[in-house]
């Protein structure tokens, strides 16, 4: 308890600054919806106007993107790759950060096994993680009263918007892997940067080319907006995907953390 | 019984040297030195033992209990300071300390402060904002909050002036004499020397002796170097203790040992310029000490 704690404080300011940045992307970006759903027409021969494959690229569906929901599931990609840094950057760093300080020794001198810390640790970037999506959650529920006249289904909103946590996850669980797997790590912003934007590309690639089992290798395609929307469901076979990735990953990295050697740097 | 015992403790890192065979033994209740140069394996050793890092062969108990495998355990009862402190930037020095005290099975305010007052340790500032002497101070704190039965030091007293190593020296004492055992690193002897009962020799990652610090002391090297208005001839210094003589024009080097009115009153006959009497480095000692 007193690990996890004091791990919630030291990553305190960043989730506050996470946070209000997804939100302020959600006011803004949802803040347009009205100026889009007005000209449902006009917009959509402006767009009709971009590549199909520059559409596909940025998540555009030229259908949807003047209902709610598709407008919505538009700009949550680009809450998503946020919340993918954040979940990143906390992964990669709740570990290698006491070794980058030096506190390694400090911490793992105590009398507590690593599981434990790491657990208290997990705990806590997991804590970080839900209370973002919790501000996330509020501001597109309230943005969504505030700019939609038109009913939407509700539980689809829900799903939609849950998406961002789940890929959190994916991302929260790759980093703390990655951060047990390297002996050293010196930076964690271009390591998580590096890998997310590798990812987002990839995402960009696979809508470009519509490829199924790309789909599987990077997480933002895992929960599809249009079959969401369509279904008011998640694909089964992702979700098994997502799942076995986290339980073999985390297993992975308690294993290779209660056996790494704690080195001065 | 022995608090620390470890046996034929062997750590490579990967291919290059850690340790080698290290074989000791701490009695309870004694202050164990542990001497050696820099990159030698001191602190290698200490890292094993503590299970920051794991041996590559061999094993150590601490406790009589393997330090691995039951590491946790054996750790409410071990106080550690590294030879660098470094602690989390942002916190206040009573923060950390308390962070500290809650790993342990027991209320430790009344003993932080107890400590901060005999180190003269101001509990309200940033860690930041402190000098590396006085965040070695809150290092000692936090190694000595929780009354630990063994406390290992590596190297601690880099970084504190002469006062605060004088009242750090005490507390150890102070511990000691309350029971606890010490296993003591470093690389300057005379330290060792002042607070030690045995002392053990580590060089290129093997124990090379284990010594009573009473042996060691019989052979109390100082290093002479003197500067003369004129050369003279090197036979003049050739007496029983003299040893490494080196004599350059006008300048006389040598380590000694043995009575030590033999050699001022041999200085007192001759003309000097200028005399300095040092504590001879390891390596110096080493030297000889083992020709």
């Amino acid at each position: 308890m007193n690990i996890y704690l004091h791990e919630l404080s030291m990553y305190r300011k960043s989730t506050l600054v996470w946070s209000l940045a997804i939100v302020a992307l959600v006011v803004v970006m949802l803040a347009m919806f009205p100026a889009f759903a007005q000209d449902a027409a006009g917009v959509q021969k402006i767009l009709q106007g971009y590549p199909a494959a520059v559409r596909q690229a940025i998540g555009l569906n030229l259908s949807t993107i003047t209902s709610f929901l598709g407008f919505y599931s538009f700009i949550y990609l680009y809450v998503m790759l946020c919340g993918a840094i954040q979940a990143m950057n906390l992964g990669t760093s709740i570990l290698s950060q006491e070794v980058r300080d030096k506190t390694a020794d400090f911490l793992l001198t105590k009398p507590v096994t690593r599981q434990k810390i790491m657990t208290a640790k997990i705990l806590a970037a997991l804590t970080c993680l839900v209370l973002t999506n919790i501000c996330f959650f509020a501001a597109a529920t309230i943005m969504a009263r505030a700019v939609n006249t038109a009913s939407y289904s509700r539980q689809i909103f829900l799903l939609l918007t849950a998406t961002v946590f789940l890929v959190q996850l994916m991302f929260l669980t790759l980093g703390i892997l990655i951060s047990v797997l390297m002996p050293k790590i010196k930076s964690v912003l271009s390591i998580s940067l590096g890998t997310v934007f590798g990812l987002f590309i990839l995402n960009m690639f696979g809508s470009t080319l519509g490829d199924t089992t790309l789909r599987y290798l990077t997480p933002f395609k895992y929960y599809d907006p249009a079959y969401i929307i369509k279904h008011s469901a998640y694909e089964t076979s992702f979700v098994v995907v997502e799942i076995l990735f986290i339980v073999v990953a985390i297993s992975a990295s308690y294993f290779l953390y209660a056996r790494k050697d704690i080195n001065p740097v | 019984m022995n608090v620390i015992e470890t046996k034929n403790l062997t750590k490579y890192y990967g291919k290059s040297r850690g340790i080698i065979d290290v074989n000791l033994s701490v009695e309870q209740g004694e202050i164990f030195g542990f001497i050696g140069p820099n990159g030698a394996g001191k602190s290698t050793t200490i890292r094993t033992l503590l299970a920051l890092i794991y041996p590559t062969s061999g094993s150590a108990t601490i406790f009589g209990k393997d330090c691995i495998k039951f590491g946790p355990e054996i750790k409410q009862e071990i106080g550690y300071l590294p030879s660098e402190v470094f602690y989390y930037d942002h916190m206040r020095v009573i923060d950390l300390l308390k962070y500290s005290a809650s790993f342990y099975n027991k209320d430790c305010t009344a003993r932080i402060k107890e400590l901060a007052a005999v180190m003269e340790l101001d509990l309200h500032k940033k860690i930041d904002e402190l000098s590396f002497g006085n965040k070695k101070k809150v290092g000692i704190v936090q190694g000595l909050l929780h009354e630990p039965k063994l406390i290992i030091l590596d190297e601690p007293t880099s970084g504190l002036d002469p006062l605060m190593q004088q009242k750090f020296f005490d507390l150890i004492h102070t511990e000691h004499q309350k029971g606890a055992t010490v296993l003591f690193s470093s690389h300057i002897l005379s330290e060792v020397q002042r607070l030690c009962d045995r002392v053990a020799i580590i060089k290129e990652g093997k124990i090379i002796r284990v010594e009573k610090i009473s042996t060691l002391k019989e052979n109390n090297y100082k290093k002479f170097s003197l500067e003369l208005p004129a050369p003279i001839a090197s036979q003049y210094f050739q007496l029983r203790g003299v040893n490494n003589l080196l004599v350059k024009d006008n300048t006389v080097s040598f380590l000694f040992s043995g009575d030590i009115n033999l050699i001022i009153n041999k200085l007192a006959a001759i003309k000097l310029n200028n005399l300095f009497i040092e504590e001879p480095s390891l390596e110096e000692i080493f030297l000889h000490y083992y020709e």
